[in-house]
């Protein structure tokens, strides 16, 4: 059994004495002594020990996992016995790695060879290299000729150096391989990671020596076991390093329900004025990419003139020179304030922040802690941040999370399992580079923790579909590989192998930006008003409206990449721009909101008491007590009060019946649950039925409908083969199952000197859609792409819990009948409808609609 | 002259009783293009298109003739030994539902430059009879692709046009569904009655008038035109005017 244990941190002479002297005299010229991290991590990577390191950011990790390498590396050279080999892989998930590099490696490396020639001590030259998608023929050319010992580069590059026969000569006596940024790899980039350096210790003399850095993640036993693969040991170093975080919420105005006026508005732009005001750099997280301009653009209205130039945004449709030149401009301290979706999140040291103001909730504590984490990146500041609510939800929701934070409850990650499309790009990667016994290279894959229980199944699927089998007659126009059943053997098919395989690998999907046609009215007619990303599109239906730089446009339809619209529409927004952007509330943070709901329920009598319980729990101002004491109370005199034990359904009726279900499990949870009920409701009368979802609850609407029937209905049935059928004629099956052909290499993006622009490849993801569907149902590709829906975009399994829950009665159901909304489900009405769950099929409606339509005209003609 | 909707095909018995069948754009080989450019995508339009075929023949009997409205092949680039014989197994089966003396006529289509060499290929092994014509005029009825206007499609004697091309579609919507499903649109043009055929083309559906242009070489006044919806199982349904339509 691989053992999976914590470490304690080493005393600081025991690392010492591990040091070159060389080494240890570079080290305390330019450090006092060492990091607690470093006192983690150094040692055990000096002892060959895998290691998982977690630290909070600014916990000199890089230098950590490079120290003791580096004095290894220093040792041999010193001795004249460095080899012409590859000694150490660094991966990192950022592309931009340099500056860090410099820092961490070249900085430390010629220090070292000064300081040797001062001591007139010999030493061989160690050579770094550095390999991404951005390297130069010419560069890797000469890497090809004399290796560097310190390979630097990307999960991508690493796959692309792994059939590159020489450089898997320089690699097969590796002998560390660092994992950085491990907490950003819990995706499918992360499984086909786990796969390369599978693939890669199967050609390795020796077992290399893994080194995972990680900001804080939970569960950290987890994450060590997707590090090291399974049947390995691996030590776990979790650095508390002693920083208080500084933490606070708050919201413009004395009433949170006003903010959303004018007024309050402007209150807001003071707010964040004030606190530039008072801090030298000021990061301002909003969540998406739209709201970062609008922030800008208020700022410089509501206070003309005195941002000019002290302000930068951050997001990632910019392009990779503006965010290099705002990133620049961080450094040297040349911003005031920078606003930034997501994108500043990661990775790159971006100098001195004091304070990150969170706008809007960040949905999970890890994601809130590795952004207030960017201010103070420096070793001994404290991170600072505020929390920024505008709406009575978000009020609770960033109060619990402010708690969680506080009391280091971190919300924990979950890693795709046996993803069949990752697979299938890997295969291929493998066939390859040789030919291979089939158990041999099943044996590899499952050392993957990602894959440990990839059934036989599965994994000869996968095969099948490589091998053309599913083509049937004409299978060699598309196998991608030979599969010999008796001799149990698999390779690889066709002189392009090579080069299909490495301008088409990669996990990444490729997102279309969309451009907005104006159609209406006439005088504006094929004006371009601006661009919105492909998965917002997709939550777009006819009729539609939606705000676009500032102003209302009505949807009407899509031709290839542009969407057409009209312009000047008086109506109300439909669906709100943020949305396709909008994260996901972590479950675990979302019971710890039901919990906290429970616990003000039972306080509820009097208000003096539930104010102080609140301010005490979630260590907060009168002010947001109140607020909040008066969103519950109101809530409570309305209809009921919903909590981690009583799921509240209310039903009213606008235009049309509604149920809605306040179940406070966060959208991917609901996601599986909406779709469940509404499949039952529409099975029940045979009518589609609409859904709307948020993190907080979700509504079915349509006629009839019967909340005990349907809850029993799918209370008795498995969860996975409802939504199997609900989800199969959604877009979004079809928008992920062009990822998931793109990955599978069933699209190639790049192809005989040719790039498919994303708009031909969902195109042709369509045709092959219809194709793959009238192959087989369960086409492994198609099987994948459902699997991605159900687990990674929905969360199928703690919806299942919840489904258990009520079965069990752990979970009551309170039944309400309100004359409207409550106010606990305005936020979810006001966003509106999300999808509809088809149940009549097309023939059906058309008869249907046939039938209709007749009445009219007969009606007409009497 | 009788006019009958046989699913995504057009019935005509003339005057005489000749027995006319018109199928709309084909796009065959549309799935070896994809192949081609890097999509892994099986051979299944030829084996679909047959079976569709003998429902027809089924319902309809052996026929005269078979216009073809262009755009029979996606393009000839390269096409393979097997595309090839796919073609010619396809006119095989037609001849085998046309009565004795009877032909195919193929209207020649902007995808069809090539097709000239597969016809001719067919004639060299084949005693049936195909012509390849940019339009095609009979008992009254003016056979085209569309894509170009023609001086003798407007003789007085011409009473109906059926054209290809244009791969007519509508969608369908109540409250926030929408489907979408081939079909013809009926309308007149300058004394002439016009039958637009949807495409045979499985992939998609086409193209909705009320938001695309249909790209015909005629300005039709498609809001005036009746709309007959193709349903499954060869049934075709009328649902009046376009812009009575939601």
């Amino acid at each position: 059994m691989a053992k999976i244990e914590y470490v304690e941190a080493n005393k600081s002479e025991e690392v010492k004495e591990i040091l070159n002297p060389l080494v240890r005299e570079w080290f305390f010229t330019k450090f006092k002594d060492f990091s607690l991290t470093q006192l983690y991590g150094v040692k055990n990577i000096h002892d060959r020990k895998n290691i998982l390191v977690s630290a909070p950011t600014g916990g000199t990790k890089t230098l950590t996992a490079f120290l003791g390498i580096l004095n290894y590396l220093v040792e041999l050279a010193l001795k004249n016995e460095l080899e012409d080999k590859i000694y150490a892989v660094y991966n990192s998930p950022l592309k931009a790695l340099s500056n860090d590099i410099s820092v961490n490696l070249l900085g430390p490396l010629s220090e070292m060879r000064v300081l040797a020639e001062k001591k007139q001590l010999k030493m061989q030259e160690i050579r770094v290299g550095l390999r991404t998608g951005d390297t130069t023929m010419s560069e890797r050319a000469k890497m090809a000729k004399k290796a560097p010992h310190i390979l630097v580069t990307t999960p991508e590059s690493l796959a692309i150096i792994l059939t590159t026969t020489k450089t898997v000569d320089q690699l097969k006596a590796l002998e560390f391989m660092i994992i950085d940024e491990i907490h950003a790899l819990t995706n499918k980039r992360g499984v086909y990671l786990s796969l390369t350096l599978e693939r890669l210790h199967s050609i390795s003399l020796i077992e290399p020596v893994r080194i995972g850095l990680s900001a804080t993640i939970s569960p950290l036993e987890e994450i060590a076991k997707f590090l090291v693969g399974v049947g390995r040991d691996c030590l776990i170093a979790e650095v508390k390093l002693l920083k208080k975080i500084e933490i606070s919420i708050d919201f413009p105005g004395n009433e949170i329900l006003e903010t959303e006026t004018g007024e309050s508005q402007k209150e807001l732009y003071k707010m964040l004025d004030k606190i530039i005001e008072n801090h030298k750099t000021t990061l301002i997280f909003t969540n998406t990419r739209a709201a970062t301009e609008r922030i800008v653009h208020y700022l410089d209205l509501h206070f003309p003139g005195k941002y000019v130039g002290a302000i930068g945004t951050h997001h990632s449709s910019m392009s990779k020179d503006q965010r290099f030149d705002i990133e620049n401009k961080l450094r040297k301290g040349e911003l005031r304030v920078v606003v930034s979706s997501t994108s500043l999140e990661l990775g790159i040291d971006i100098g001195s922040i004091d304070i990150v103001v969170l706008l809007r909730s960040p949905k999970s504590v890890s994601r809130a802690l590795q952004r207030i984490g960017r201010a103070g990146h420096k070793l001994h500041d404290n991170p600072k941040g505020e929390f920024v609510v505008l709406d009575r939800d978000d009020l609770v929701e960033c109060g619990v999370m402010m708690k969680s934070m506080i009391e280091k409850k971190i919300d924990s990650a979950e890693i795709p399992k046996n993803a069949l499309d990752v697979l299938a790009q890997q295969i291929y990667g493998m066939a390859i580079t040789k030919i291979w016994d089939v158990d041999e290279m099943l044996g590899v894959i499952r050392r993957s923790y990602c894959y440990k229980n990839l059934s036989k199944n599965d994994f000869f699927d996968v095969v099948s579909y490589l091998a053309g089998d599913y083509a049937l007659e004409h299978r060699y126009v598309y196998a991608k590989i030979w599969y010999d059943a008796e001799k149990k053997q698999i390779g690889k098919k066709g002189k392009m192998a090579r080069v299909i395989y490495m301008t088409n690998l990669g996990t990444i999907p490729e997102e279309g930006f969309i451009s907005v046609v104006v159609q209406g009215p006439v005088e504006k007619r094929g004006q371009t008003v601006g661009k919105i990303d492909e998965s917002f599109l997709e939550k777009l239906k006819r009729g539609d409206v939606f705000v676009l730089g500032g102003n209302k446009y009505q949807f009407l339809y899509t031709r290839g990449m542009k969407a057409y619209v009209v312009a000047d529409v008086a109506k109300r927004v439909t669906i709100p721009s943020w949305f396709s952007e909008m994260l996901p509330l972590n479950f675990e943070l979302a019971c710890e909101i039901g919990r906290f709901r429970g616990l003000v329920k039972e306080k509820l009598k009097s208000k003096e008491k539930v104010i102080d319980f609140i301010k005490e729990y979630l260590y907060c101002k009168d002010k947001i007590a109140e607020n909040i004491y008066d969103y519950f109370k109101e809530q409570a005199g309305f209809s009921e009060i919903p909590d981690d034990k009583t799921l509240v359904i209310e039903r009213f009726k606008e235009e049309k019946e509604y149920l809605l279900f306040h179940s406070l499990y966060g959208r991917r949870v609901n996601d599986a649950l909406a779709r469940a009920f509404a499949f039952a409701a529409g099975r029940l009368k045979n009518r589609d039925v609409e859904i709307g979802i948020n993190d907080n609850g979700f509504f079915i609407s349509g006629e009839g409908l019967d909340e005990e029937k349907i809850i029993n209905w799918v209370k008795g049935k498995d969860l996975r083969d409802i939504l199997k059928e609900a989800i199969e004629k959604t877009e979004i099956l079809k928008r992920r199952f062009r990822h998931c052909a793109a990955r599978s290499l069933m699209i190639l993006r790049s192809y005989k000197g040719r790039e498919k622009s994303v708009g031909k490849q969902q195109m042709h993801s369509g045709f092959l859609y219809v194709a793959v569907k009238k192959l087989s149902n369960e086409f492994p590709i198609l099987r994948e792409a459902r699997r991605e829906v159900m687990e990674d975009l929905m969360d199928i399994d703690n919806a299942e819990k919840v489904l258990n829950l009520i079965r069990t009665g752990k979970l009551k159901i309170a039944k309400k009948r309100t004359p409207l909304v409550s106010p606990f489900g305005l936020n979810l009405l006001m966003q509106g409808r999300s999808d509809l769950v088809k149940m009549e099929d097309r023939a059906a409606f058309l008869k249907r609609m046939h039938e209709l339509h007749l009445k009219v005209i007969g009606e007409k003609n009497k | 002259m009788k006019i009958k909707y046989v699913g995504k095909c057009l019935f005509i018995t003339g005057d005489g009783g000749r027995k006319t069948l018109v199928v709309g754009d084909m796009h065959l080989g549309y799935e070896e293009m994809l192949n081609r450019s890097g999509v892994f995508i099986g051979r299944l339009m030829f084996k679909e298109h047959i079976k569709y075929f003998k429902k027809v023949f089924i319902e309809i009997g052996k026929v005269d003739e078979i216009v073809l409205l262009g755009d029979v092949k996606h393009d000839f680039g390269k096409a393979g030994e097997q595309e090839w014989n796919n073609i010619l197994s396809l006119f095989d089966y037609f001849f085998e539902n046309i009565n004795k003396k009877g032909k195919i006529v193929i209207t020649r289509g902007n995808h069809d430059n090539f097709l000239i060499n597969v016809v001719n290929k067919f004639r060299r092994k084949s005693e049936g009879e195909i012509e390849l014509v940019d339009f095609y005029i009979l008992g009254g009825v003016a056979y085209t692709h569309g894509n170009k206007n023609n001086k003798r499609m407007f003789d007085r004697d011409v009473k109906l046009w059926v054209l290809g091309h244009a791969h007519p579609a509508v969608k369908l919507k109540e409250g926030i569904k929408i489907e979408k499903y081939k079909c013809f649109l009926v309308g007149k043009y300058k004394s002439k009655k016009i039958i637009v055929v949807p495409s045979f083309f499985d992939y998609v559906e086409g193209s909705d008038p009320r938001e695309n242009g249909l790209g015909l070489a005629w300005e039709f006044d498609y809001a005036n035109f009746d709309v007959k919806l193709v349903g499954e199982n060869l049934e075709v349904f009328d649902f009046g005017k376009l812009k009575k339509l939601k």
